[in-house]
């Protein structure tokens, strides 16, 4: 997440909005509301359910800002939180439909290796391909989704994601390389020419 | 000490692990090397690569109705904004 403004830092922000000052608060929401939005979506898969996640993330802020420690990033919290939010909407799915990641050999094979037909520059113009994006990212469990989201796509770095899904460092690194290995074998599969 | 040899199976686990980390160890030069001459560790790199770029470029950008729903909720106003430029 980025400072969109050099003004005023996020922490002077929080102290005026904890004594009750809406202004300082609304400038965080601006701040930061694409980002949760944006990254809810990335977890959620759905429009809808990520604005909910985004609502539910602010609201959960806007509770416990008092009990903020300023020991993170404020953006760091606020993806622990959407994170949390996005958890429990998946749980709140009637069945869980995850793969299990077991088998570390089948990960990672030299077996069918060729080039791709697309290529990212095309995406914003390929329905077809953002749902073989979806669809790929759908079969990871919650937590290696997450874990790749902030490391590969957020651009977070190994510790700070651990602080995010309270996970060691060894088992952020076990996770991202089985999370690449399984979406990149799975768009294999449609992608490869 | 023996020296072990560069498998494709060595470089593809350990592309994963590293990508796009500091890859000037000695390990990675033996891979960089390997790379050079591979066309098999090569593809599957690149498409290691083109997976996190895919999911780098899907974005979806909050509309200005999600956006004026959330300030209500919060019970905030758009005009309470600090920003005076």
């Amino acid at each position: 997440m980025t400072n969109t403004s050099n003004k005023i830092t996020d922490e002077q922000l929080i102290a005026e909005a904890i004594k009750g000052n809406k202004k300082a608060l609304t400038e965080i929401v601006l701040r930061y509301e694409q980002t949760v939005y944006n990254f809810a979506f990335k977890i959620c898969r759905d429009k809808d359910k990520a604005e909910h996640a985004m609502q539910e993330t602010f609201l959960s802020m806007v509770k416990s800002l008092k009990q903020f420690s300023g020991k993170s990033k404020l953006s760091t919290w606020l993806y622990t939180i959407v994170s949390n939010h996005c958890l429990m909407l998946a749980r709140s799915k009637k069945k869980y439909d995850y793969t299990v990641l077991e088998n570390e050999d089948g990960l990672v094979n030299d077996k069918f290796i060729s080039d791709w037909k697309f290529n990212p520059e095309k995406l914003s113009e390929n329905q077809e391909l953002k749902d073989i994006l979806d669809n790929a990212i759908e079969k990871l469990p919650h937590d290696y989704k997450v874990v790749f989201l902030l490391r590969d796509v957020e651009g977070l770095s190994t510790k700070e994601t651990s602080e995010i899904v309270n996970l060691s460092i060894p088992a952020i690194k076990s996770r991202l390389h089985r999370a690449r290995a399984f979406l990149r074998n799975e768009l294999n599969k449609t992608l490869h020419v | 000490m023996k020296k072990i040899e560069t498998t494709c199976k060595l470089v593809m686990n350990h592309l994963c692990d590293n990508l796009g980390e500091d890859l000037d160890s000695p390990k990675c030069l033996d891979i960089k090397t390997h790379l050079e001459s591979c066309p098999n560790c090569r593809s599957f790199f690149n498409t290691i690569n083109s997976t996190v770029e895919f999911y780098k470029k899907y974005n979806v950008k909050l509309d200005d109705k999600g956006h004026k729903e959330l300030l209500s909720i919060l019970g905030l106003n758009e005009d309470d904004s600090n920003d005076d430029e």
